[in-house]
């Protein structure tokens, strides 16, 4: 069930009116039975993979919590990592690794074929095994205690606004939230419902207008001209964040609408005024997840200069293969690296970071930088392969196509991108709901009317699913 | 709590308002746009005049022809030669299929003058790979804006996705679930539990070719032939019966008489190829429609075996193109039907 359809419009209502109407303490069930149900809407039987890695990380939380110490305990981690991982590597991993492994099997010379699965990657499955293993390593480490409720812990793995593209919550943040006995305040409602309809705008009319044009681009860019393969590129960026920007502000408000807070996944990532600022923006709660489960216990910035070095190379290659089994994904990662570890090098030598305060031309002018940088290694992450990029980078600057076809931009979706645009700058460091809680009634309500005529009138009638979902 | 409650009243009159004023303004000025860019298909509709007295309904097949065909025309202009007297009119969408048809009998005006609607029944379209085609998701969504509701709700629903959008690989593997779940009924014994096994049998098996060899071409035209017609029509669940049964009902409120085109099928190629276990099913299918729609009382005109081989176009893919001579013959079967109620305007053509 997507967001922006006919049915979770109904749904979400539904089960908002009846969460308040039962017992606090039938609450859960409600939710869990829900949150399985908006899985199985996609695909019935993939709700065998959830219920075992909550069954697994459960039972496995139990166990750690009664060892003393953290060597007995181990076992108890390393079955979790393995059936999460294992069922992560099995959906999305088998095949790219199969092809690979083929590929230097026929390189030496051997006849060997190994055979490759024909399976539908199951939806989500990136977040939650990610969410889920944060807690089995929170217990680990004693910082988390184990929770001694399934139903409560079934519905952490499976809590629907969040379970098919996050935000990655943590238990300690999420769970608690659950047990306590929520009630319906004008507060909740209005701010979960502004985030939900400016949500559905920037999915709905920014990010589905869009997607059809980058499609174009990226399926024949050899048809395009050099300034429309630009465009393409440029609205690709717009496209990936207004997606899963829109995606996150409609699970965060749907949340709300249930008196549960959930994490803040982005704030304006584009007006970053690095690659680092740019991280502390962009997908958040991955950034952190990868911060605090793999740098840190790598040792983080502890440790000789070699070594953390090698530490941001292979947080950022890991976050890039989280993203998609798919050397491209690999090449992202490792780029983003090294434009990392070159700004860093630079901001030390030079230090004109710190000069400009927000919304100065300076701001301005280092933002821009971060966006082209991101831009151009979005290519790698919009490319089928590598051979794909290459080609749109060839492209770009050599254009061959005799009689170019035009990348022809409605005027409502330039109308719509720049109100985008304006809106990620006023909102730099805030939240749409707060925001325009503030304003006066009137204007309040032409902004309410512009995201209602937007969505209803000129959202994309295709149907594009959230970018995030195939992760 | 009461301060929240005069909120909330003020707010959802604010947003009544709002909606008002947004569906004024998209009636006025988006709406007929939007008909165009999304549901074209209504354009068709809009053509038939009110004084028609025969519409017919169809898809690719109604205007498929071969090159060396010399009279191009469709099925339909066939018919409407037996009956000069009579206005004749088609409404012909390629790909669609009863769910389609419905729709487009629904937007017939209540001022038509129609007496008479001939719908295409394609044996195909009961077949699990049509049912579950990825171009439905394309053909639902051309039919939304065309629902009864005001302007503005059916632009809603359209943003809303208000049809079944399934990409095309989970589409590819619904209908690979159902050849693995219908199991196949004979009278008699029967190796293959399913289609799913009888296909790969048929693929493991092969067809040799002239010089003895399997031919791999000829071997998957039988594959093919197994997956488009080895299914056994379930009343009960096949949402192409559930179509059909609309549009009786529909034809019955309206006070039109129906008739059911059931259009030929190259049954000779089918029995060549996988032999009499597939004509068996054909068959079956065909006495099925035919008593199910008969007695609801709508004429069905059997075309099933009406053309043979040589007539159809695509030589190496099943489909329901025919050339000139089987395009007549078919047409001229639902004329002799039609006789029976406009006898009186019945004139021979030779064809």
């Amino acid at each position: 069930m997507l967001f922006n359809t006919i049915d979770f419009a109904i749904f979400l209502p539904l089960v908002v009116v009846l969460y308040y109407l039962i017992p606090h303490k039938f609450r859960w069930t409600l939710l869990l039975a829900a949150s399985y149900y908006f899985y199985m809407s996609w695909k019935v039987e993939y709700i065998f993979l959830i219920i075992a890695s909550t069954l697994v990380d459960f039972f496995s939380g139990i166990k750690m919590e009664k060892l003393a110490d953290r060597r007995s305990r181990l076992p108890w981690l390393l079955l979790s990592l393995i059936v999460n991982l294992g069922l992560l590597f099995s959906f999305k991993y088998f095949n790219f690794t199969t092809e690979n492994l083929n590929f230097l099997f026929q390189k030496v010379g051997l006849s060997r074929e190994l055979p490759m699965m024909k399976l539908l990657l199951p939806v989500g499955i990136s977040f939650y095994t990610f969410q889920t293993l944060s807690y089995s390593i929170d217990v680990y480490f004693g910082r988390q205690k184990a929770e001694k409720h399934l139903g409560y812990f079934a519905l952490y793995v499976s809590f629907f606004p969040q379970l098919v593209a996050g935000p990655i919550e943590r238990y300690a943040r999420l769970a608690p939230q659950f047990r306590r006995r929520q009630i319906l305040t004008y507060d909740n409602l209005v701010h979960g419902l502004r985030l939900i309809l400016y949500g559905l705008f920037i999915k709905m009319v920014i990010a589905d207008n869009i997607s059809g044009l980058v499609d174009q681009v990226y399926a024949h860019p050899e048809n395009f001209a050099s300034l429309d393969i630009l465009k393409g590129v440029v609205l690709y960026s717009f496209q990936i964040y207004s997606d899963f920007y829109g995606y996150s502000t409609i699970a965060i408000g749907s949340a709300l609408l249930l008196g549960i807070r959930i994490m803040d996944n982005f704030k304006s990532p584009y007006l970053a005024k690095n690659i680092s600022e740019f991280w502390q923006r962009w997908h958040i709660s991955l950034s952190t997840w990868f911060r605090d489960y793999l740098y840190f216990p790598l040792g983080g910035n502890r440790v000789t200069k070699q070594r953390w070095v090698l530490n941001i190379l292979l947080v950022f290659l890991i976050s890039g293969l989280w993203h998609g089994a798919n050397w491209t994904f690999l090449i992202w990662g490792l780029l983003f690296s090294l434009l990392y570890l070159l700004e860093r090098l630079v901001n030390r030598l030079l230090n004109f970071q710190k000069a400009h305060s927000a919304y100065s031309a300076g701001h301005f002018l280092l933002a821009l930088k971060t966006f082209l940088l991101v831009t151009v290694l979005w290519i790698f992450f919009r490319s089928q392969s590598f051979d794909g990029a290459m080609d749109i980078f060839r492209l770009l600057f050599q254009n061959s196509a005799l009689d170019p076809q035009e990348l022809i931009i409605p005027g409502s979706t330039w109308i719509f991108l720049l109100l985008f645009v304006t809106s990620d700058v006023i909102l730099y460091n805030r939240r749409f709901d707060s925001w325009v809680g503030g304003l006066p009634y009137l204007l309040r309500w032409v902004i309410y009317g512009v995201l209602l005529f937007g969505i209803i009138v000129f959202a994309g009638v295709e149907n594009f699913p959230f970018i995030y979902f195939q992760f | 709590m009461k301060e929240s409650w005069k909120h909330i009243v003020l707010n959802l009159v604010s947003l009544l308002l709002l909606l008002l004023g947004i569906n004024l303004l998209y009636t006025k000025l988006f709406f007929e746009k939007d008909l165009q860019e999304y549901s074209s298909i209504i354009n068709l509709v809009r053509e038939v005049p009110l004084e028609a007295d025969i519409i017919y309904l169809g898809e690719s097949s109604n205007n498929a022809r071969r090159e060396d065909d010399l009279d191009p025309r469709k099925i339909s202009d066939f018919i409407a030669d037996f009956y000069p007297g009579l206005d004749l009119y088609d409404l012909t969408k390629p790909a669609a299929h009863a769910g389609i048809f419905k729709v487009l009998l629904d937007q017939m005006p209540e001022t038509s003058e129609v007496e008479t609607v001939i719908v295409t029944l394609n044996l195909r379209s009961f077949n699990a790979q049509w049912i579950h085609s990825p171009l439905e998701t394309s053909l639902q969504k051309s039919l939304v804006l065309l629902k009864p509701y005001p302007p503005l709700v059916n632009r809603f629903l359209l943003s809303f996705k208000a049809y079944e959008i399934k990409t095309k690989e989970e589409r590819e593997m619904d209908f690979m679930e159902q050849w693995e779940r219908d199991n196949l009924h004979f009278p008699y014994e029967f190796p293959h539990e399913n289609v799913r096994k009888w296909d790969r049998w048929m693929a493991y098996e092969g067809i040799p070719g002239d010089s003895g060899e399997i031919d791999r071409a000829l071997t998957e035209l039988a594959c093919h032939h197994i997956k488009a017609y080895g299914f056994q029509i379930d009343t009960l669940r096949n949402p192409r019966i559930a179509d059909f049964d609309e549009i009786v009902d529909l034809a019955r409120e309206r006070g039109w008489r129906l008739v059911f085109n059931l259009m030929a099928e190259n049954m000779e190629k089918a029995g060549q190829l996988v032999g009499e276990d597939l004509i068996f099913l054909m068959n079956e299918n065909r006495e099925l429609l035919k008593n199910y729609y008969e007695s609801r009382g709508v004429m069905v005109v059997d075309n099933l075996s009406r053309v043979e081989d040589e007539q159809f176009i695509d030589q190496n893919w099943t489909t329901e193109h025919y050339a000139e001579n089987g395009r007549k013959a078919v047409a001229k079967q639902v004329a002799l039907a039609l006789k029976s109620w406009y006898g009186y305007e019945y004139r021979d053509t030779g064809y």
